[in-house]
């Protein structure tokens, strides 16, 4: 524990922090590299505050130096673990972690921002990506879920939260996450392919077909699209359809191996040779 | 120079297209009899067409009559079944209004590389064809006055800019809705590629109606930029923008709306008009931000609103508190307005829930949580609270009179807090801290302004959903409400409901678009109603739908061009007049102090 406010749910990240708390202030990785610019260093004479530190962390974040806003939001959030700003501060430290390339130490952090009130779209993204990636998928599909709940028109939280659930093999949650009247010929192609899949599971063939029809009419380009869409058709026995899909998938992309090996099967089960 | 001929027959639609020349495509349109395709009429017909056009020296693509049979029979022989195409507008099972200006097909096609678009009609007429390469959507004009940081350009969905669109010219659609009342055409669209082979086809049927809307249509034309003024307070709009709001009228059968009211010093909000077209009301912010005045006018060509028009639900001068007329609805003969005012002892923000944000989308949650229904008397200068709508332990809101003035209709629900104690504050529209506020629908008499029980309206209350912003038509069967989760206004999954206005089954109608349906009113012959929605923008267009005499409602017909592709359409409502029944609409009442035009005696509401 930090403090009153500012708990520690993650073992893993009382660890991390305490490490570089323990380190020693100003417990800077590589001195030189985190040096504060001359404009700031006033501020850094005598006994710097925690506000300090976060404008420090700030302006290593706009460098695009992780690394070094990493260590000056955890200075911070060490000096005054009850500052106004906490959950604030806990997210800059988050998402330092995750751009850092460090998922794992950016969820607890970014978890415990969530917990202290903090309030922005990108929180749920960037956790829920963080998420993903550590192939915490339950608990990223509720991120993406709080995301959209803020921006339902999110169309990248709608593509992972549906991918997500496909992973989990929740078609049934899949369809309904898919299936509501705003997204109405609005899908974008990963998520044409993922309601399509979601049928095809549940054995809705049709359905999986129509899904993946308009996805292909809105994206015409998307050979994913087009060749899951023939292998539907084909199960449907529509296979004169999946030829005509395949046909034109191969026009538009002809180095598509996929596409041109369902074509020739589509042919061959047709009895139209090569 | 020599000119290949070739016919190409299409079955389905008993259509020959000629071809000349390989790659230029020049189509004809007859009407064949079904399956009898001899080859040498086809290219006769063909030939004769290119003699028209003045290709005097031509020759057969292949030498002979065999050679003119395989490219004859290569269409409707082809080796492929035709893929469909998304037709996304109109819908099938459109009816359009007789008049009303051409519309935008608009169609998503993987296939095709040019379309040909046939309309055949069930009386026979002779079927039309037009061909397309396939233009695609476009954003219209933006308003240069409302762009702003707090907003977004329009710009076109995933949908939108895969979509292929054709617009058929004023005589083309005169001919298809001439020939498509009563008895559905049929719009068929093919799309070829590859030198003119067929790819692609989809259908739908439309029908134009018999019934005119014969009414303009007043709407508020707003911009959406939302402002965060000092401390960090966001309004819909700021002070200074406030004059961009217009207000407009729109006849269908124009191609633009006409702006009757703009540059207004001060706000102005909900419109409503008597039935009899004759008595136009509007809440207008008086001095000092007084939200308390509302304008009743006679209704004419040139209307001028002057303080001498002015209802003051506030006499006291305690400006922001409860003298708040809210959904003020005039009466059908225009002698009485009816609204919604919250107790004496309670300030505005204690009675309604509001929300503003920045995100220009969905910017506002506004609703009342506490407030009773009053009847203000023109004649009189009274106001009074209805009994069977004025019970302080419910909010009564949304009142509507029926077309004969002797019921209203209102949402209530328990009143409450606005803001409990504790509430987290909203950052979005149906965030979970809002608070939660389900409405039903009841009916109570009017009884003279004596009132009488309300009664829950079955198919419209306790149904866990929020049941609000009723309007009945003008036949007085049918009431068309909104449902949806939480509160009312402007809520992203509105849906529109229409039921017997006795009660029954709701019918959840066809018209719903996909995103926030809400705002709608009546024409005056009932037949039609005018919706808003976000379906195809986030700047509100709206929309109309059929209504036949079993209250079965079409696919939203959109109303085009009503404002600019940056700004919103807001509160539409029909106006029984002539299609320019007002002109411009003067406002003087700003600076000048609003007159206390309800009595002492009428004072409170009892």
């Amino acid at each position: 524990m930090i403090g009153s406010r500012f708990s520690l749910r993650s073992s893993r990240w009382a660890l991390m922090l305490g490490s570089l708390l323990f380190a020693g202030l100003p417990m800077m990785r590589g001195q030189a590299a985190c040096t504060p610019p001359d404009e700031m260093k006033a501020r850094f004479q005598g006994k710097p505050d925690a506000a300090a530190y976060t404008d420090l962390g700030v302006w290593f974040a706009d460098q695009k130096n992780y690394a070094c806003a990493t260590d000056a939001f955890a200075t911070s959030l060490q000096l005054d673990p009850n500052q106004k700003d906490l959950a604030h501060v806990a997210f800059m430290l988050g998402v330092s972690l995750y751009f850092q390339g460090d998922a794992k130490e950016a969820i607890p952090a970014l978890q415990e921002a969530e917990q202290l009130g903090y309030k922005d779209n990108k929180l749920h993204i960037i956790l829920a990506t963080a998420l993903d990636g550590e192939h915490s998928t339950k608990e990223a599909e509720d991120e993406w879920r709080a995301a959209l709940d803020v921006d339902p028109e999110l169309s990248t939280a709608l593509d992972a939260l549906s991918s997500d659930l496909l992973l989990e093999k929740d078609f049934k949650d899949a369809i309904a996450a898919l299936e509501v009247p705003r997204l109405l010929g609005q899908r974008t192609a990963r998520q044409s392919l993922n309601l399509g899949a979601a049928y095809a599971s549940t054995g809705q063939l049709e359905k999986a077909a129509a899904a993946l029809r308009d996805g292909l009419n809105t994206t015409p380009d998307s050979a994913a699209i087009a060749n899951q869409l023939a292998r539907v058709l084909v199960e449907l026995n529509r296979k004169d359809e999946a030829v005509t899909v395949l046909q034109l998938a191969v026009t538009q992309h002809p180095d598509d191996a996929e596409a041109k090996a369902n074509l020739a099967k589509a042919r061959d089960s047709l009895g139209l040779g090569k | 120079m020599a000119t290949w001929i070739e016919p190409i027959v299409f079955e389905r639609t008993s259509r020959v297209d000629c071809r000349f020349n390989g790659g230029t495509v020049f189509t004809d349109f007859r009407a064949l009899p079904r399956g009898k395709f001899k080859p040498l009429a086809l290219f006769t017909l063909c030939a004769g067409f290119a003699l028209s056009l003045g290709l005097l020296a031509m020759q057969l693509r292949t030498s002979g009559l065999h050679g003119l049979l395989a490219p004859v029979y290569a269409a409707q022989d082809a080796p492929r079944t035709l893929s469909p195409i998304s037709f996304d507008y109109p819908e099938d099972g459109s009816i359009f209004p007789p008049g009303i200006t051409p519309p935008m097909f608009i169609w998503r096609d993987a296939a095709g590389t040019s379309w040909s678009i046939d309309i055949t009609f069930a009386g026979g007429a002779a079927p039309i064809h037009a061909t397309s390469k396939g233009e695609r959507m476009h954003i219209g004009a933006i308003d240069p006055d409302t762009v702003a940081d707090s907003n977004s350009p329009p710009k076109l969905t995933l949908q939108q800019a895969a979509s292929w669109t054709w617009t058929p010219d004023a005589a083309t659609w005169a001919a298809i809705q001439g020939h498509s009342v009563d008895q559905p055409a049929t719009v068929v669209i093919t799309g070829y590629r590859d030198g003119g082979v067929a790819f692609s086809r989809s259908q739908i049927q439309m029908t134009t109606s018999r019934d005119p809307v014969s009414a303009p249509i007043f709407y508020r034309d707003v911009p959406l930029m939302p402002s965060a003024g000092v401390n960090g307070v966001v309004s819909p709009l700021a002070p200074t923008a406030i004059h961009l709001i217009h207000w407009r009228l729109r006849d269908i059968t124009k191609p633009e709306s006409h702006t009757v009211l703009k540059d207004m010093p001060t706000c102005a909000n909900c419109h409503s008009f008597s039935a009899d077209g004759k008595t136009f009301g509007m809440d207008i912010d008086g001095p000092a931000n007084d939200k308390g005045l509302y304008a009743v006018v006679p209704v004419q060509k040139h209307m001028t609103i002057q303080s001498k028009d002015m209802v003051h639900w506030n006499p006291t001068g305690d400006i922001g508190k409860t003298r708040v007329g809210f959904m003020s609805q005039v009466s059908p003969d225009g002698r009485y307005v009816l609204s919604t005012f919250a107790g004496p002892s309670l300030k505005l923000l204690e009675s309604y829930y509001v929300t503003n944000f920045m995100d220009y989308r969905f910017l506002q949650v506004f609703f009342p949580t506490r407030g009773v229904l009053a009847w203000y008397d023109r004649s009189t200068g009274q106001r009074t609270p209805l009994p069977g709508a004025d019970d302080p332990k419910y909010v009564q809101t949304d009142g509507v009179w029926s077309p004969d003035g002797k019921y209203i209709v209102f949402a209530r629900a328990e009143a409450r807090d606005p803001r409990p104690p504790g509430q987290g504050k909203a950052t979005h529209a149906l965030d979970a801290n809002e608070t939660q506020i389900q409405y039903d629908l009841y009916r109570v008499p009017f009884n003279d302004g004596k009132g009488g029980v309300a009664e829950p309206i079955v198919g419209a209350s306790h149904n866990g959903m929020s049941n609000n912003f009723p309007k009945i038509s003008p036949d007085g069967r049918w009431l068309v409400f909104v449902q949806c989760k939480n509160g009312q206004l402007m809520r992203p999954d509105s849906q529109l409901y229409i039921l017997p206005v006795e009660g029954g089954t709701p019918r959840r109608m066809r018209a719903n678009t996909r995103l926030m349906n809400s705002w709608h009113s009546f024409s005056p012959n009932g037949y039609w109603l005018v919706f808003s929605s976000k379906a195809r923008s986030p700047y509100t267009q709206m929309y109309l739908t059929h209504i036949d005499a079993d209250g079965n409602d079409s696919p939203a017909i959109l109303i085009d061009n009503a404002t600019a592709a940056n700004r919103a359409v807001n509160i539409p409502e029909f106006v029984n007049i002539p299609a320019d029944g007002i002109d411009d609409i003067q406002v003087h009442v700003a600076d000048e102090p609003a007159i206390d035009a309800v009595p002492k005696a009428a004072n409170g509401s009892k």
